[in-house]
């Protein structure tokens, strides 16, 4: 049995209309359902969309080290590539770990990079020992007190969780 | 120092120790250890590699899937002042018969600096036994978290030959600054060392001559190496570029009658470029090894390339970072021993046909990926398929001269990786 190319193209082309169509269906039920979810979300949790929104990653610091910081001083001191303030205190770092979406946000709003350009550089400097890392803390929580007790330290917050 | 041969100790079992030992670990997702406020800091890693080649052999009898890959570091800091840091690393390595070497002190260093003009300039100077900075690799190539595959590119980051172990480390000093100006780093590192003569095959590197051992036939001298190694790099390192050089110069002296006094220069500039996106990155290095040799033997001084020759030795690579946790690399690295002898036809000839052609390039195709499937496990498997054999060593292939040797294999290289 042999069917004319023509024939066979007509008889595909018309199976891949169906698919498309049926599939543009499915997305269209999706996208729905994604925006009832939405809007539930935002009519079950006004606050926690409000402050999704709202939110700002900032410094947080133990003294008044952290306020009046140029970009590049933020940049140095998370690469870990300065050691003391000024005053000549030691800086003591606090970071989240490297797959947190504060830790994300923190890296690309603050320091305009990338979270791996910061892992990077820490492992090199460790390895090669001519730096140390920062110190991981596992919450925002944690990393807000770990701060309040440690004189000299810094680290970073959103504006509305860090006002409570 | 004194070398420790795990081997012998732990006997075959060692691959076993290790995997075990990092499958205990792995639920705990232990943390870097922190005294003192972080002042005294403890780190280490550990990693257990597989090798597989379909000809020729690289780490053992990887014929057979070789387990002889193994890498294991402690690293400790100390800041005793703000300023002041002491570290020291620990290092055992086992490779096949390009590494014997055990356990050694792979770095042990004090390091003070100053930072001026509102901390945009830091000047600082380091010394003891310290990592010698080259390129983008060097300073920290034996921890797998921070190489993008199980293998360097081997043009320029030997890993097979015994030459390696001086290229890792040395005594003695280092200064450095780093300037800081809006979106602009500069930075400027400057190293005088002694040379690790007496480490892995460096003293067969320095005469030219494969089967040299110093020990018995004589000793090195001369005045120390240098380093020097510049770098820019804008937006937090976005873009990265660098310059390094090292610069060698060994004199040798007899304690027999087969060698006479000899003289050896080594110039190795690299150039170095690197662009970081959020989802990719694009890297490569371009470097030449310029050697010139006298004395040591008159049968030598009828090899043109003996007496002087300068190398080809560069990459380029693409990664592709899936998710934070999963990547992708893809690689061309091309090692030509003399660059004006691609081909390495007119080398051969010099040796009267008793050394292949393939025996003097390398181009190596190498696709890999990286998995970190847990909080610091890493999963790293690198295929390479390879055209030459100039950067195998003679010890995991006794026959590597011959004629029949193959020029073309295939190499699969695995690591697991944990640290700390």
């Amino acid at each position: 049995m042999q069917r004319s190319s023509s024939g066979w193209f007509i008889e595909n082309a018309a199976k891949v209309r169906l698919i498309a169509e049926s599939s543009q269906a499915f997305f269209l039920v999706l996208l729905s359902l994604r925006r009832a979810v939405v809007l539930s979300a935002v009519m079950l949790l006004p606050a926690m969309a409000l402050q999704a929104d709202d939110s700002k990653v900032r410094l947080l610091g133990s003294s008044n080290n952290a306020k009046q910081l140029t970009t590049e001083t933020i940049r140095e001191i998370f690469f870990m590539r300065l050691s003391t303030w000024p005053d000549g205190t030691p800086i003591h770092v606090f970071v989240l770990p490297d797959n947190h979406p504060l830790h994300i946000r923190f890296a690309k709003e603050i320091l305009g990079v990338y979270p791996f350009q910061l892992r990077s550089a820490w492992d090199r400097l460790v390895f090669s020992g001519t730096g140390v890392s920062p110190t991981t803390v596992e919450s925002e929580e944690e990393m807000r007190a770990r701060i309040e007790s440690t004189p000299g330290s810094i680290g970073y917050t959103d504006t509305i969780s860090g006002d409570h | 120092m004194r070398s420790v041969n795990f081997d012998v100790i732990f006997g075959k079992a060692a691959p076993m120790i290790l995997c075990s030992l990092l499958t205990l670990l792995m639920p705990t997702g232990v943390a870097a250890l922190e005294w003192l406020d972080g002042k005294v800091q403890v780190h280490g890693f550990a990693g257990q590699g597989a090798t597989y080649t379909d000809h020729n052999q690289v780490f053992g009898s990887s014929h057979d899937v070789s387990l002889d890959f193994r890498e294991m570091g402690l690293t400790t800091s100390v800041k005793p002042l703000p300023n002041l840091l002491i570290s020291a690393q620990g290092l055992y390595r086992d490779a096949g018969g390009s590494d014997t070497q055990g356990v050694r002190l792979d770095f042990a260093q004090a390091d003070y600096s100053h930072a001026f003009l509102d901390s945009a300039l830091v000047i600082g100077v380091r010394g003891g036994r310290v990592k010698l900075p080259f390129g983008l690799y060097n300073d920290t190539r034996d921890v797998l978290w921070t190489r993008p595959t199980v293998l360097l590119p081997q043009s320029i980051y030997f890993d097979t030959l015994a030459l390696r172990q001086g290229m890792l480390s040395g005594d003695g000093g280092a200064l450095y600054g780093r300037y800081t100006h809006g979106e602009h780093r500069y930075g400027l590192e400057f190293l005088t060392f002694e040379t690790q003569d007496n480490t892995g095959g460096v003293a067969a590197f320095w005469t030219g001559i494969p089967s040299v051992k110093t020990a018995a036939q004589g000793n090195f001298g001369g005045r120390p190496a240098f380093i020097g190694r510049t770098f820019y790099e804008w937006m937090g390192g976005r873009v990265k570029l660098l310059f390094s050089i090292v610069d060698i110069e060994r004199d040798f002296h007899s304690s027999n009658a087969i060698y006479q006094n000899g003289n050896t220069k080594i110039t190795f500039p690299l150039f170095s470029a690197q662009y970081n996106a959020e989802k990719w990155s694009l890297t490569a290095e371009y470097g030449w090894i310029d050697s010139q040799r006298s004395g040591y033997s008159p049968s030598l001084q009828n090899f043109p390339t003996w007496k002087q020759n300068t190398s080809e030795n560069f990459y380029m690579q693409g990664e592709y970072r899936f998710t934070p946790d999963f990547s992708a690399v893809l690689r061309y690295d091309v090692l030509h021993l003399n660059r004006e002898d691609r081909d390495g036809r007119e080398m051969s000839q010099m040796t009267g046909g008793m050394v292949a052609p393939h025996r003097f390039y390398a181009r190596d195709l190498t696709a890999g990926v990286r998995w970190e499937f847990a909080r610091n496990f890493l999963l790293a498997v690198d295929y390479h398929y390879v055209n030459g054999t100039a950067w195998l060593n003679e010890k995991d292939n006794p026959t590597l001269n011959n004629p029949g040797t193959s020029s073309h294999f295939s190499l699969f290289t695995t690591m697991l990786s944990f640290r700390f």
